[in-house]
């Protein structure tokens, strides 16, 4: 491997990187994408027209960087489309979309807290194959989900009342608790950072932890895998796009197909964990007593 | 003629165009916005994106790359932010109880137009790929106008309430298009070829199993530092996915590649830097340890990781 090889591989150092640090995504890419077509002796523009005439930045035969970006671009517009879709749902939204589906939600009989997680995480993966796109821990988990499951674990007997109803009661909860899709920060800064809980015993086997925890998984499982459900997603959109950029076809509907075998194993994983959770809830009440 | 006037109105860049005009007319408002502190930056942001959204399939593409580092220019000198929306407060509650569950009827016209028309294209014969993207495009306009109806509303809290959910999301909305691209000039620099070399000097190219096992643990191990499967998975696709184990192998490139997709998603559930997922949430509880959850999510993740490697190894087996 030549030195002119390993400089190529800035550019993934640089996105590894950028990334790492937190540095604002858009310019690490970007930059990332600029400084690897330079190391490869790419350059910045066709040379055709106009730019035939600057000096330096163009090659006979060769496609500029900046073309080359400005096409995969436009060709890759369709992973942008969803924009279309938000006038409607967020009009919806200030008509009680969300409490609607609240609604919904409060209207589940779980018996026992890993029940309502896998309902719950069906829920959202309900949301993945009608191409809804949304963070639901500012907006089910945190203002419905977790006093839900605490009123179970109370029901079944595997939280003590006084633990339950203290932790929900000194939350400073997020008044904005059925904030939109996209405002975890807002959230964050009206919530609050981890308190200590004088009442709790050792670390992990406090029920409430658990609980927690569980709320917070439920949400990311029936996220991650169910969002491919559907052709509109993002993930699907990005997919198809980088395939075809590298010259292969993919249809978007093989996509879906090849996915529910996933998400199956996804909801089978969770239901032998939150069946676990169940158990040790249970023991963890029987220790107490 | 009817054809003609057919296929220019249910096509792609029919519904490009209209996405165009949305955001012109969100940047617009953006630009009146006297509650955003950035309000020239952001409408500039906005404006930007709407005419290569617009104009992207007739625009030369050195222009469009231009307007590109523009959008990133703006966005990385941090001059891209929310907007006030003050929405009319008149009785929500009262309405959402009045709507009932008929508030979700616009919300699902959305996949129903968009499966509608991905049938109605392959009944035609022709591709049902773009006939959901059109769909989606169409979908998204039917939806506007149900909801408009059902809520009595005017276009202009339409438009409001759309640049809203816009803002919100921010710059970050144009990532995959921006990482698509990356994987684009990755190829032309011959990165891909490059990592695909790499790994064939550890790897045997004939076997199947460890490349699958390279495939996904390059794509989990990406993902947990960059936290983002989205950006993982162009580096992946044009060094191992593609040339070491779809080309060669002759695989089902869309099974194949939502697989490794996925196999990114279980580093996404053990890493802190999906801060949004894994840490926020933590301290919205309130909980203690601030990788409570990630601890939790961690049997599940490296379960669901080996269940990727072992599926794509068994499917290409056997096809």
């Amino acid at each position: 491997m030549n030195i002119q090889d390993l400089l190529k591989l800035a550019g993934v150092a640089i996105v590894v990187i950028g990334l790492a640090l937190r540095l604002r995504t858009t310019l690490v890419v970007v930059v990332a994408a600029l400084v690897t077509g330079l190391v490869a002796g790419l350059p910045l523009f066709s040379h055709e027209g106009f730019f035939q005439q600057l000096p330096y930045l163009t090659k006979p035969g060769q496609t500029g960087i900046i073309n080359t970006l400005g096409r995969a671009f436009a060709d890759n517009r369709l992973m942008t489309l969803f924009i279309i879709t938000l006038p409607a749902i967020g009009l919806a939204e200030r008509h009680g979309l969300q409490e609607q589906a609240a609604n919904l939600i409060r209207k589940i009989h779980a018996a026992t807290v890993g029940r309502l997680q896998i309902v719950y995480q069906l829920f959202r993966v309900l949301h993945g194959l009608m191409g809804i796109r949304l963070n639901g821990h500012p907006s089910f988990v945190r203002p419905l989900i977790f006093p839900m499951s605490v009123g179970a674990a109370q029901v079944s007997g595997s939280a003590p009342r006084a633990v339950a109803s203290r932790s929900i009661t000194t939350d400073p909860s997020p008044d904005n608790s059925l904030a939109t899709a996209g405002s975890v920060p807002r959230a964050v800064a009206s919530g609050s950072i981890t308190t200590d809980n004088p009442l709790a015993t050792a670390r992990g086997t406090d029920p409430i932890e658990r609980i927690k925890a569980a709320n917070a998984a439920a949400e990311n499982y029936g996220n991650f895998y169910g969002q491919n459900l559907s052709p509109v997603q993002a993930g699907i959109l990005l997919v198809y796009g980088v395939m075809q950029g590298l010259g292969v076809t993919v249809g978007v509907w093989d996509l879906v197909k090849y996915t529910i075998p996933i998400v199956g194993a996804s909801i089978i994983l969770a239901i032998i964990q939150f069946s676990w959770l169940d158990r040790s809830l249970g023991k963890m009440a029987e220790v107490k007593r | 003629m009817m054809t003609s006037i057919f296929s220019a109105v249910f096509s792609l860049d029919a519904v490009y165009v209209l996405t165009g005009v949305v955001l012109l007319i969100f940047a617009l408002m953006t630009f009146a916005d006297r509650g955003n502190p950035r309000r020239v930056g952001s409408g500039f942001f906005w404006f930007t994106l709407g005419i290569i959204f617009a104009l992207g399939s007739v625009m030369p593409h050195w222009l469009t790359g231009l307007l590109v580092l523009f959008l990133v220019t703006l966005d990385g000198l941090g001059r891209v932010s929310r907007g006030s929306h003050q929405p009319d407060q008149s009785s929500q509650a009262g309405r959402a109880k009045a709507l009932g569950n008929r508030i979700f009827i616009p919300v699902l016209a959305i996949p129903i137009v968009t499966f509608a028309f991905a049938l109605i294209f392959r009944w035609l014969g022709m591709d049902a790929n773009r006939g959901a993207l059109v769909g989606l495009g169409f979908g998204g306009l039917t939806a506007m106008f149900a909801c408009l109806i059902l809520t009595r509303s005017d276009a202009r809290s339409l438009m409001n309430e759309g640049r809203r959910l816009n803002e919100a999301m921010g710059a970050v909305n144009i990532l995959p298009q921006l990482l698509a691209s990356l994987g684009v000039i990755f190829t032309a620099a011959g990165v891909g070829a490059l990592i695909a070399q790499g790994i064939q000097q550890i790897i045997p190219a004939n076997n199947l199993f460890l490349l699958v096992l390279a495939n996904c643990l390059g794509m989990a191990l990406f993902t947990i530092v960059m936290g983002n499967s989205f950006a993982a998975f162009p580096v992946i696709a044009t060094g191992v996915l593609v040339p070491l184990i779809i080309k060669p192998f002759g695989v089902d490139p869309a099974m194949a590649a939502i697989i490794t997709l996925t196999a990114g998603s279980s580093g996404t559930l053990m890493t802190p830097m999906a801060a949004n997922f894994n840490i926020v949430p933590a301290a919205l509880l309130n909980m203690r340890d601030q990788y409570g959850v990630i601890k939790f999510q961690l049997p599940f993740a490296l379960t669901i990781w080996s269940f990727h490697v072992v599926l794509l190894w068994l499917l290409i087996k056997i096809s």
